[in-house]
């Protein structure tokens, strides 16, 4: 289907070589070595619609790269199968290359000794892009990217900021209806960042585009994604909107109410446990699967007791993410 | 044909790019000369303190190193990218290559323009017409295609060597400082007439690297020597063929090499 991604099964075995300690082992190593498997990326399954934006997350080493590498048709899988608007990568390399866009944070697409647009230019000719849509495109990415005030520049004198604002432009300059991008924000300050926020949103609003993005910054997921997927160890243990991931691994909030009266009995409420008091100061926190959101809770405390003030503490989404990890880790 | 003008015009962009760094263009092009000077000793020693060598007169010598650095100039200028490449699969721009829907050796091509050719091409071409003009050969037609063969022949031989190390370090980066030694190797013996060197070590640059096919093959089937060379007549005559067959096998290499890619970190 266009601007589809289907993930069946997709696995990725690395082989090394394992150093033993010490002069003796390393000489024995080099007679015999010792080869052991890593498996970067373990039977992960998972689609993306067309027009969706989907982070996906892990911590480091954890086979988001590799996935996203296998997708783009750099590498080719040990097992499984995959493919990007009906096309499997690893099989029809160039085919894929003109369906995605691909934007590696810490890389550059572009050509180092060349102005921005001498490059923007030789990518519509390899891409057989119609001079009129190519320039129409830039004037849209510009308007948003403010890339004319520096596309003039060599990229190699660009800033950060700069290059990755123009890699983005390059990446969808032939129009893809699939863009992967890998960690696109990285170092980048936070205009820079809530630029290219904007220019993602409205090219997934707008355009209809599917995105897989993979980002350590929360704030990115919040603001871009309605769905994650999680992998850890290479293996996909979570797949799941914010929400629901939020209402698994984010019931962390604690509501500390002022009792008008310090002496007043406190019971647990349905869902909420007392986790301690200190005259008339009490703290609630929530208490087992069927705990209410925080709001329920605070309106629950308000509406029990007489208080005379409340302060809530709610896990924002790198408390939840971290704890999503931690239970990865666990099982 | 839109290859072609893609090629041609990053080619085009590249140059003009270079050429903005006045001092940083004209010392590529020093450093592609400079890099030269062992030929250049070689060729001078050879033609003041000695009559010949291993039965070739002096002039019939100069032929050989000036077929190998016609033939390197034209290798560095035209596919010499593949030799450097470790670095652009440690930086990861294979991996940007592999996005495009262009062939990842033309692209590695493309990368830069290598202005140090434009050194390299200089002593060639200078030490080509020294010797042409010391040669006593008849310099027939056939004699001059056959030439003109052994040099492009030894372009693709050297880019088949470089193509097969540049393979290698697709999936074992370490195998770049192959490439180094390789490029010592050539600089070292591709001067001399092979059969002055122990007959393992002519064995060795004839079935093992081929370095003999690049210039001391052709040279002696030009000079006449082409029957003292240890090989059968036909196999050194066929010198320019044997490069192109090299190339074209390193070629098929690299794709494979290619598709078993690992990468670099996550």
């Amino acid at each position: 289907m266009p601007g589809s991604i289907e993930v069946r099964g997709l696995s990725r075995t690395f082989h090394t070589t394992v150093r033993r300690p010490g002069l003796a082992g390393t000489l024995r190593s080099l007679v015999n070595p010792e080869r052991v498997a890593k498996h970067a990326v373990s039977d992960i399954t998972f689609d993306v619609a067309p027009g969706e934006l989907l982070a996906l997350l892990g911590p480091n080493g954890a086979g988001k790269s590799t996935t996203i590498k296998m997708l783009t048709g750099i590498l080719t899988p040990t097992s499984g199968e995959a493919r990007v608007a009906g096309v499997v990568p690893y099989q029809e390399r160039e085919r894929n290359a003109r369906n995605i866009g691909a934007v590696f944070g810490q890389r550059t697409q572009l050509w180092w000794d060349l102005p921005v647009r001498e490059s923007f230019s030789i990518l519509r000719d390899i891409y057989e892009v119609p001079k009129a849509e190519h320039a129409a495109r830039l004037a849209e990415f510009d308007a948003i990217l403010e890339l004319s005030t520096f596309w003039d520049t060599r990229v190699r004198h660009l800033s950060l900021g700069q290059r990755v604002r123009c890699d983005l432009a390059a990446a969808l300059l032939h129009d893809p209806p699939v863009v992967f991008l890998d960690e696109p924000t990285i170092g980048m300050d936070v205009v820079v960042k809530e630029q290219v926020r904007e220019f993602l949103r409205h090219q997934v609003e707008e355009r209809g585009r599917t995105v897989l993005l993979t980002t350590h910054d929360m704030t990115e997921v919040e603001r871009l994604a309605e769905r994650v997927v999680l992998i850890n160890h290479g293996r996909l243990v979570l797949d799941g909107s914010l929400d629901e991931i939020r209402r698994k691994f984010g019931s962390t909030w604690q509501v500390r109410a002022t009792f008008a009266d310090a002496h007043a009995e406190v019971e647990p409420l349905p869902g909420i446990a007392v986790l301690r008091k200190d005259g008339p100061q009490v703290v609630f926190g929530p208490d087992g699967p069927d705990a209410p959101t925080v709001h329920q809770a605070l309106k629950a405390v308000i509406e029990r007791y007489e208080v005379t003030g409340v302060a809530i503490d709610e896990a924002d989404l790198e408390d939840v993410m971290r704890a999503a990890y931690v239970h990865a880790e666990a099982v | 044909m839109n290859a072609v003008r893609i090629a041609w015009r990053v080619t085009r962009l590249n140059f003009r790019a270079q050429l903005e760094y006045r001092t940083e263009f004209l010392l590529m092009i020093a450093i592609g000369a400079i890099w030269q000077v062992s030929v250049i000793v070689f060729a001078t020693v050879l033609l003041t303190r000695f009559t010949g060598m291993g039965g070739w007169d002096s002039s019939e010598v100069l032929l050989i190193p000036a077929t190998r650095m016609l033939a390197h100039g034209l290798f560095v200028l035209f596919l010499g990218r593949v030799h450097g490449s470790g670095r652009q699969i440690q930086e990861g721009r294979i991996d940007i290559y592999l996005t495009r829907p262009m062939p990842v050796h033309r692209q590695l091509q493309l990368e830069f323009f290598p202005t140090n050719a434009i050194g390299d091409l200089t002593v060639a071409v200078g030490l080509m017409a020294g010797a042409l003009s010391r040669s006593q050969l008849d310099w027939t037609p056939g004699r001059i295609s056959y030439l003109v063969a052994a040099v492009i022949g030894g372009m693709f031989l050297e880019a088949a060597l470089f193509t097969a190390v540049a393979s290698a370090g697709l999936r074992y980066p370490a195998a770049d400082y192959w490439s180094r030694w390789l490029e010592e190797l050539l600089g070292t013996f591709g001067s001399y007439p092979l059969n002055v060197l122990p007959k393992a070590v002519g064995g060795l640059l004839t079935y093992g690297l081929p370095l003999a096919f690049v210039a001391y093959f052709p040279a002696a089937v030009l000079t006449g020597h082409g029957h003292d060379t240890g090989v059968p007549y036909w196999l050194a005559a066929l010198s320019p063929l044997v490069g192109v067959a090299a190339y074209l096998g390193s070629r098929v290499l690299w794709r494979w090499s290619l598709r078993h890619y690992a990468g670099i970190g996550g």
